[in-house]
């Protein structure tokens, strides 16, 4: 009787460990709604306080690779300005419009947390609603894309960063023009792959990887990475290895792009599809 | 009552611990400590399974909150939880059985709480890392991040415990 009594207790702590493995299980597959998670709202605010307060300790120790990333892009910048200010003025009229044909607008923010050791990974970001920030918008560095916001609280926001599995980027070869997707393995925060890439395509190593500009979130031609040389040949297309221009692991200052006429295209792209 | 303070200290502790310094941890995208486990480990010898599952479900849920991981750390502490009581009894000394107190490697000797130790966060790191990934493809690539970790988690976990207080 008493060893029955015994086997039926141990039956259930067995139970009870199946019982909340299964909730675990549940929790783990409806995760998916990251940004709807109501606790994560609230964790969101909490961390994000704490973390912007470490933040701003260690941020003093990188000052100086922060310095010359900024150096570097200013640079690119001011060549770029110089080939602008060359071109002859275009259109029929000789109106200097200075608000037609911008499409894109920047918004500095700090990163505050970030990882690069999950599957999934994510970068809290130190802007949010408040500062103009929406669900959807692209982040970049000043050496690359970084990924794109999927949450946004007043204060802060969180972004789906490329070192996550669920992340897929339209990126085109910038030599050829050939675009394929651009997406992450979970191994190496170094590098990802390009795959849907056709047969004939000659690509040779260091061929620079854009955004393809096929989505509303990034603007055509921002850097994403290079190409390794490494390929996978099999089925219908190629795979290539892509070595990332953003160092996950430095990353501190960003930019978040808005799209001032993303909704007139998404109307129209839904309307058409429809 | 007493006690229980002391446990929800630990708990705080550990916790604040794990989401402040260790979460910041990785040596080149291989190594994470999860020393949050510790928590799991240090409990009193005596608890009811139950208890030690509720509390394992507890850990993980506060940890999966803060870090944005629905699931994945509640799937891996309750499954430490699950096999705690197992590997005590695996390798019980006559210290270790009686009583409330709590394992240590003070009260039954540094190899019995190292082999203690491992096991248990080896099985917590297997399930964390393998369930996030929630799939065998990198399998081997994983395997020898669930490894990595779990020495760093172990030499933390034998550290704090080396210079926590013993009553």
């Amino acid at each position: 009787m008493r060893s029955l009594l015994n086997f039926l207790l141990r039956f259930k702590t067995l139970i009870l460990f199946l019982v909340l493995e299964a909730v675990a299980l549940v929790m783990i597959s409806t995760s998916h709604n990251y940004h709807q998670t109501v606790f994560y709202g609230l964790s969101r605010n909490i961390s994000g306080f704490v973390a912007r307060r470490l933040e701003r300790g260690t941020y003093y120790f990188r000052l100086r690779s922060v310095n010359e990333e900024l150096v570097k892009e200013n640079t690119l910048l001011r060549r770029r300005l110089e080939g602008l200010t060359a071109m002859p003025a275009e259109g029929f009229s000789g109106v200097h419009d200075t608000i037609s044909g911008v499409n894109y607008t920047y918004l500095n923010a700090r990163v505050i947390s970030n990882s690069v050791n999950k599957q999934k990974n994510f970068i809290t970001l130190d802007r949010g609603s408040k500062h103009g920030v929406h669900v959807g918008m692209g982040v970049a560095s000043p050496s690359g894309v970084v990924g794109v916001v999927v949450g946004v609280s007043p204060n802060y926001s969180v972004v789906m960063s490329l070192l996550n599995t669920d992340f897929r980027l339209s990126a085109s070869i910038a030599r050829n023009d050939y675009f394929g997707s651009l997406a992450w393995d979970g191994i190496n925060y170094r590098y990802a792959k390009l795959s849907e890439i056709p047969h004939h395509v000659t690509v040779s190593e260091g061929d620079t990887i854009v955004t393809s500009g096929y989505s509303a979130i990034f603007p055509a031609g921002l850097m994403a990475g290079t190409l390794t040389g490494d390929q996978n040949r099999g089925g219908d297309f190629i795979s290539l290895e892509v070595m990332l221009s953003v160092d996950f692991k430095k990353l501190t200052d960003v930019y978040v792009i808005g799209n001032l006429t993303r909704d007139e295209r998404e109307t129209l792209e839904e309307e058409v599809v429809k | 009552m007493n006690s229980i303070l002391r446990y929800t200290g630990a708990f705080v502790l550990l916790v604040v611990l794990q989401l402040l310094i260790f979460n910041n941890i990785e040596f080149s995208g291989y190594v994470n400590p999860y020393v949050y486990v510790m928590f799991i480990l240090i409990l009193p010898v005596s608890i009811p399974s139950w208890i030690l599952l509720l509390l394992g479900f507890l850990t993980g849920f506060v940890i999966d909150i803060f870090t944005g991981t629905m699931g994945v750390h509640t799937f891996a502490t309750v499954l430490a939880g699950f096999v705690r009581p197992w590997v005590l009894s695996l390798n019980v000394t006559a210290e270790v059985a009686e009583g409330d107190m709590s394992p240590s490697s003070s009260r039954s000797g540094l190899r019995w709480f190292f082999i203690y130790t491992v096991t248990v966060v080896l099985v917590h790191h297997l399930a964390l890392f393998f369930v996030e990934l929630f799939s065998l493809k990198h399998f081997f690539h994983t395997l020898l991040r669930v490894l990595l970790s779990t020495a760093v988690t172990t030499f933390f976990i034998l550290l704090f415990d080396f210079i926590r207080p013993h009553r």
